[in-house]
């Protein structure tokens, strides 16, 4: 019993190390926000200190303020989500209840094109985006994330219409109503909370985005995730600010993930189950 | 026109013979059109157009720094790729990134996955904490690593080496420990993901084989082998399809860490693409290293596949 005991104490402490693990380098980024340099640099590392906002006040109002950053990518994953979720109900619905020819090669050219390296989707897109002055420009990188985020809204949206009954819609031809009124005043409603999810990781996919970005952004596209470069030159490192820049860049999809924790694993895993997939 | 019934979503009809079911059928046909083309165009835009671009665009020569010498070069850019040893350093770079992140975050995600699964308490914890890797951007999470965790002497990593009785070691300037550095990045940042996919996997596993088990006095190890490791299967199949895939394109949690050096020493092939084109502006090559990855991407993700139907 001893024996059994000892091992159970053993793997608590083996799974104690492994949550920390993760949860340790967030945590002491939040740490080391709320530190002057100065504490950010002592060895050994300094567990107690003085909390100071100064570093959040330095980057949100001082001099190369990132708040346009921050804006600059709330507009770019407000806008992917907007036009990624007009253009993917649609098809989610057709792919998901209706009956045409083709529809098997349809679902797998959407899985399909995720196999696609990113990285082969941005170098002739700069050459195309330069050619007609579309380097950072809003319309220009919201064109090429719709190369990730429509495939993944789709397949997302797909398992959402499969699970609604179809006597719901037979009813409402029944009464007469169109197919479009049906779509919208039946099947849509029916999906709210498929939507809402698929809303989350599409902005989520947006707001995380780092290739397309550096390769597009300028003065005025810039999100977050690549002006944070401003606090780490060759020269020197801008501790406490980079560590509030982290903070601020990650807040939104930590608050995002923990409001769909139960529906993460299907969002990750999405279009696997069917063929391949990526993110 | 008796035997016409709308079935299911007023699709059509036992009879398609007959006139109405072929009028329903059409118009359903013609709907379907008109949700699927926005999304469609749009996907043909960006992502079959580019792939075609893309592979016009390897037969050229294209330097931004030196457009006079710009012109069409036809199979020569691939010939150049073949006897180009940093093309071959950089595949070898991404064959080992990839298997290693893909084999730990297997075998760390199920291993944690096991011991989760059997917990009366703090699951919640697991299932809480294991989200905030995921979600964060691997640009952030790079940045994070490299300064934070990793700096000398106060970074982290380094505090814990030296107290280790390891000394202060230059993480990120070494290369192979700039190796080791961006491996254990990603599979700390993926490693959840396996973990509550296998995890929710195991969850539905039917409990009264293991008790029949039991019963039959099997040992855990046995259980392991013969049940739980063959239900699990394609789980652990889609996590290593999915995670490959991801690897071999990684990009943002080695370019902010290490942007693939020192020297071309975290360089994976993604990267040597990005690098050509875009830090060396040799376009027309930069191309033709993108569709040499594609093809990779294409021939492990089909022996994946193949792997995936075996059995």
């Amino acid at each position: 019993m001893t024996a059994k005991r000892l091992r159970a104490i053993a793997l608590l402490a083996f799974s104690m190390v492994f949550l920390l693990a993760w949860a340790f380098p967030i945590i002491w980024s939040v740490l080391n926000s709320l530190k002057t340099d100065s504490d950010v640099l002592a060895y050994p590392p300094k567990l107690v200190f003085s909390p100071t906002l100064e570093a959040y006040r330095d980057v949100l109002f001082g001099s190369g303020s990132i708040l346009p950053n921050l804006l600059s990518s709330a507009i770019i994953s407000v806008g992917t989500t907007i036009v990624t979720m007009l253009m993917a109900v649609p098809a989610a619905y057709a792919l998901a209840r209706l009956r045409f020819r083709g529809k098997k090669f349809a679902g797998f050219y959407v899985l399909a094109t995720q196999m696609l390296p990113p990285v082969g989707i941005i170098i002739p897109y700069f050459l195309v985006l330069r050619n007609i002055g579309w380097i950072d420009t809003y319309q220009g990188i919201i064109l090429i994330y719709l190369s990730f985020s429509l495939p993944f809204a789709i397949w997302l949206l797909v398992s959402y219409f499969e699970d609604i009954p179809f006597e719901m819609e037979e009813a409402a031809y029944l009464d007469g109503a169109s197919r479009l009124k049906t779509l919208w005043l039946i099947i849509i409603p029916q999906v709210r909370g498929g939507i809402a999810v698929t809303v989350v990781f599409v902005f989520l996919n947006a707001w995380n985005e780092f290739l397309f970005a550096v390769v597009l952004s300028g003065n005025t596209v810039r999100p977050v995730t690549v002006a944070m470069f401003n606090f780490v030159s060759v020269e020197q490192t801008l501790w406490a600010k980079l560590a509030a820049v982290s903070v601020l860049a990650m807040l939104p999809v930590v608050v995002l993930g923990v409001v769909a924790q139960k529906h993460i694993v299907k969002g990750l895993t999405v279009g696997a189950v069917k063929g391949g997939g990526r993110r | 026109m008796a035997t016409t019934v709308v079935t299911s979503a007023g699709i059509a009809s036992e009879a398609p013979r007959s006139d109405f079911g072929r009028i329903l059928a059409q118009r359903e046909r013609r709907f379907a059109a008109a949700l699927l083309a926005p999304a469609f165009l749009a996907l043909l835009a960006t992502t079959t157009f580019p792939l075609l671009f893309l592979v016009y665009t390897s037969a050229f020569r294209m330097d931004l720094a030196m457009p006079f010498t710009n012109g069409f070069v036809g199979f020569e850019n691939y010939q150049v790729l073949l006897s180009d040893e940093r093309f071959w350093t950089s595949l070898l770079v991404s064959l080992v990134y990839t298997g290693s992140t893909v084999a730990l975050q297997v075998i760390i995600g199920l291993a944690l996955a096991l011991l989760v699964i059997d917990m009366k308490r703090g699951q919640g914890w697991f299932r809480v904490i294991a989200i905030l890797p995921v979600v964060l951007s691997p640009a952030v999470v790079g940045m994070i690593w490299r300064t934070f965790m990793l700096a000398p002497e106060f970074g982290i990593v380094d505090f814990l080496a030296i107290n280790a009785g390891l000394g202060s070691k230059n993480w990120l300037g070494d290369p192979t420990l700039a190796m080791v550095s961006v491996i254990a990045i990603h599979t700390w940042q993926w490693t959840p993901f396996a973990f509550m996919v296998l995890l929710a996997s195991l969850a539905s596993l039917p409990e009264d084989i293991y008790e029949a088990a039991r019963l039959d006095r099997a040992s855990a190890w046995q259980r392991f082998r013969r049940i739980t490791l063959p239900l699990l299967r394609p789980a652990i199949v889609m996590v290593v399809i999915m995670r490959t895939m991801v690897a071999l394109t990684a990009f943002a949690a080695i370019f902010t860490v290490t942007a693939g050096g020192p020297g071309t020493a975290t360089e994976i092939l993604n990267l040597y693409a990005y690098r050509k084109s875009f830090t060396e502006l040799s376009i027309g090559y930069g191309a033709a290293l993108a569709v040499a990855l594609l093809i990779v991407t294409i021939i492990i993700s089909g022996i994946l596949f193949a792997l995936r139907r075996a059995k």
